[in-house]
């Protein structure tokens, strides 16, 4: 694989509880991410939606983010201004959100809304802006643009609200896309062909994406790289297609606690938690 | 009324249910039709807006069907349900941070139905009720912010153990956990049905799920079931029906092609 | 019984004894209240108490308002001991004595009596109004909101016309027409308060229980066979009470304010009772050579209703279920 597109040293993410002392959600992971589909499991609390949110620097007081290291192409994600971020946020790197519904502004029709965040991000003039909308809306594999770029948010489909918001956040070119659970609200069959989707744009593109997941199977057939979270800790990395084949007891005791279809109706086996995979040292996801 | 045991736990025929009047109506579940035998599980599948919640709901009564029957323990059910169907069936929902009062105590969500159907000893169902679902008396005097989400649906399980029912609908059970906690909650149902002889209707979206729980599903989309097929037919992936066979195949993850 | 040794619990719970709650006082009481896994109903409550109150101290604004509120309290029980005279003896020779002279803290007024102690001895009115109206307007309203919003249909449209009448009509007309009708007085003020001012209530309560209504806890105890009352009662009463407690406090202001209004006009307290509104009333004749007569129980009105709204404030973000848990 090529150069790194964004590189993580140290990171930390601290809540401080109103109660008194701190949460850690996130504990002193490194990683890289190139032009690449990179997967980041782990089931909730283990830090990674917080993971992805740091990188846009998204993480709200009293949350607070630390870093020996962030750098995105050359841009030190952690110097940099609140305005230079905006510039950076949904221009160079994108994020989509696991419910459309929450993302997308209900009183705009979505053509607005696509043209309007192509606009902001370009600078594009308008009639240039609706003719990238309607080509965005075609790229995402909507039928019917024209009509579609009409309706208002609350009007489309869960399937069409993620398409539309993918569909917003691949229209400046960015060049990294953070994609935190895009599909987990959506209906398996419908769940597939928003990812055909998103992988098709993302390899004619040449752009990172990070995956965020709690879907072992999904992230295992979809992405190139695997980071597995615990605790605020990368405990292992992988390659995809090498998932089965895990060494760590947690990535394996998520393995055999997934109910298969062609097991039968055998005992799950329950994972057995070890406290001393808190306090392991977290693993380098470099390339 | 009878009680024969080759009658089936409970059996819904030509069931429909159908929301709003008019132009905007709309039929939620059209005409379904299906049957669990005592001591059996059953699966309905079937994407969002197929139906399956609604079914399960109809034969909770809380939503009115417009037109089938429904018996349970060879009781046909009228448009009412009474304290005999409280106490025979239960329901546990799917998302456990929304069926727990969030300011009434573990304690009081389980006295509560108990009480409403006057049992002696509460005291020592409760302790029984959490002990059976691996929680400790610690857990009882918590409020359920104080649990985890696996935790959470261990109470809402024990609410529906606590009058000691005979068919438990289980909604989407587990699909707000992780997958290791959907492992437990899913082994404890399977012990709870085999000490207890329990009947169990379940909802899901997930397939592997589905299998791993029923010996027989159904298949719906759109108000319909499309096929009634048994586990093995599932497992060997040799369906009648084309849809079946593409949840199937989603089901097993992402692929570039088709 | 076989059951998975499971629990899956950020934080490990020890083994607790039964006969714990003396151990974990010996412990100290703050370990008692914060226990992850409390022993008993009480506890349970006491530790929620405990961490709401964390988060309201927590909060300087809202321990202002408190302290005010806990100060009108005080000074209306210990009135005959904060006044320096007799709220009602005149002293014509000194009527109108600017503040701090003659040994008047606040000045004196009209007819010589000493405004500072009127204003103390006003407290235990103003309080008791608070105390009526806030104890009767939102249980009517809450009753009237949650039995429309839950049992809806012909209920719901019926009880929600009321409301709209009520709500149709200014409050303070309303209230003016029902003294005119009921006569004079302080107790037939409260009695005008709390009728024009429960609507509101049944509004937000209806509006809070058409959303609870369809929460899957709901359903829950309905599948277990509770009856619409005990679900009223016991299980969306206590989902609305935050925000009608948060709507009360905010409110005391205006309800102050209201009786102040009636007092003003002549039909709340009669005089010689020093009811803080009776008193700016009678004080506005001098208001441009006499400031002080008007403008003390004028700050005495505002002080306290800054209380309340400060102590509303911080209970809002106590009390809302929206910000507690998860």
């Amino acid at each position: 694989m090529s150069e790194a597109l964004l590189r993580v040293e140290d990171l930390w993410v601290r809540f401080a509880k109103p109660t008194g002392g701190v949460v850690e959600a996130v504990r002193g992971i490194s990683f890289e991410v190139g032009r690449e589909r990179i997967g980041i499991v782990g089931e909730s609390g283990s830090g990674k939606s917080m993971t992805g949110r740091s990188i846009l620097r998204l993480v709200r007081p009293p949350g607070q983010v630390t870093a020996k290291q962030m750098a995105f192409l050359g841009t030190d994600l952690m110097a940099a201004s609140e305005r230079r971020m905006r510039q950076i946020r949904g221009n160079r790197i994108s994020m989509v959100m696991q419910d459309p519904k929450f993302s997308l502004n209900p009183v705009m029709t979505v053509g607005r809304q696509i043209a309007e965040a192509y606009r902001l991000h370009t600078g594009a003039p308008s009639g240039e802006a609706a003719r990238k909308t309607l080509e965005m809306l075609e790229a995402v594999q909507i039928r019917d643009p024209e009509r579609v770029a009409k309706l208002y948010p609350h009007e489309v489909s869960g399937g069409m609200g993620q398409r539309i918001m993918i569909a917003m956040m691949l229209a400046p070119d960015p060049e990294l896309l953070i994609a935190d659970e895009p599909t987990s609200a959506l209906d398996v069959t419908v769940q597939l062909s928003v990812l055909r989707i998103m992988d098709r744009l993302v390899r004619d593109r040449g752009m990172g994406l990070i995956f965020i997941s709690h879907d072992l199977n999904l992230v295992a057939t979809f992405c190139d790289r695997i980071l597995i979270m615990y605790a605020g800790r990368i405990v292992e990395t992988c390659r995809a297609d090498a998932l089965m084949e895990a060494q760590h007891p947690y990535t394996r005791g998520l393995l055999s606690a997934l109910p298969r279809l062609e097991d039968g109706q055998r005992r799950l086996s329950a994972l057995q938690r070890d406290p001393a995979w808190r306090e392991a040292p977290s693993v380098d996801g470099y390339l | 009324m009878s009680t024969a045991t080759s009658e089936p736990a409970l059996a819904v025929t030509d069931l429909t249910v159908a929301f709003g009047r008019g132009a905007a109506r709309s039929v939620a579940v059209d005409g379904v039709s299906f049957s669990v035998p005592e001591g059996g599980s059953f699966g309905l599948v079937g994407e969002s807006g197929s139906g399956k919640s609604t079914v399960l709901r109809a034969i909770a009564g809380l939503v009115p069907a417009e037109a089938g029957r429904i018996s349970v323990m060879g009781r046909t059910l009228g448009p009412t349900r009474d304290m005999v169907f409280y106490s025979t069936v239960q329901m546990v929902f799917q998302d456990p941070y929304a069926s727990l009062h969030p300011r009434h105590t573990v304690d009081r969500t389980l006295a509560e139905p108990a009480r409403l159907h006057r049992k002696p000893d509460i005291e020592r169902r409760i302790e029984e009720a959490l002990e059976q679902v691996g929680l400790g008396h610690g857990f009882r005097f918590r409020y359920p912010h104080q649990l985890s989400g696996g935790q959470r649906q261990r109470v809402a399980i024990a609410r529906a153990l606590m009058l000691e029912p005979k068919i438990l609908l289980l909604d989407e059970p587990t699909s707000a956990l992780d997958v290791s906690v959907q492992a437990e909650v899913l082994n404890l149902l399977d012990d709870l049905r085999r000490e207890r002889g329990l009947t169990y209707l379940l909802v899901s979206h997930d397939l592997a799920v589905v299998a791993h729980m029923c010996s027989t599903v159904a298949v719906m989309r759109g108000g319909r079931v499309l096929e009634t097929l048994s586990a093995e037919t599932m497992r060997d992936a040799t369906p009648a029906h084309r849809y079946t066979q593409d949840l199937l195949t989603a089901s097993q993850g992402y692929r570039e092609d088709s | 019984m076989p059951v998975d040794p499971v629990p899956v619990d950020p934080v490990p719970v020890d083994p607790v004894p039964v006969d714990a709650r003396a151990e974990a006082e010996a412990k100290g009481w703050r370990a008692w209240l914060t226990a992850e896994a409390p022993q008993s109903r009480l506890q349970a409550r006491a530790g929620q108490a405990w961490i709401g109150w964390l988060a309201f101290s927590a909060n300087p604004l809202a321990m202002i308002g408190a302290a005010i509120i806990v100060a009108l309290v005080l000074m209306a029980a210990l009135a005959p001991v904060l006044a320096t005279h007799d709220p009602l003896a005149q002293d014509l020779q000194a009527r109108l004595t600017p503040p701090g002279e003659g040994g008047y803290l606040l000045g004196s007024d009209e007819l010589g009596r000493d405004i500072w102690s009127r204003i103390v001895h006003g407290a235990s009115i103003t309080l008791f109004i608070v105390a009526l109206v806030a104890a009767t307007a939102p249980l009517i309203g809450l009753l009237v909101g949650t039995v429309a919003g839950y049992l809806g249909g012909w209920a719901d449209v019926v009880l929600m016309r009321v409301t709209d009448v009520f709500l149709a009509f200014p409050r303070l007309v309303l209230a003016l027409a029902f003294v005119a009708a009921l006569g004079a007085g302080i107790e037939n003020a409260i009695l005008a308060i709390t009728l024009t001012a429960w609507p509101p209530y049944a509004r937000i309560a209806r509006a809070e229980t058409i959303t609870i209504r369809n929460a899957d806890y709901i359903a829950a105890i309905r599948l277990q066979g509770a009856g619409p009352l005990r679900i009223i009662t016991g299980h969306i009463w206590p989902q609305c009470m935050s925000s009608i407690i948060i709507r009360v406090t905010l409110d005391m202001a205006g309800v102050i304010l209201t009786a102040a209004g009636l007092g003003f006009l002549g039909l709340g307290a009669q005089p010689p009772t020093p009811e803080w509104g009776a008193m700016i009333s009678a004080g506005r004749k001098f208001i441009l050579d006499h400031w002080w007569v008007a403008t003390m129980p004028g700050l005495a009105i505002f002080i306290v209703s800054l209380g309340f709204n400060l102590l509303g404030d911080g209970l809002r973000d106590v009390l809302d279920p929206k910000a507690q848990g998860r």
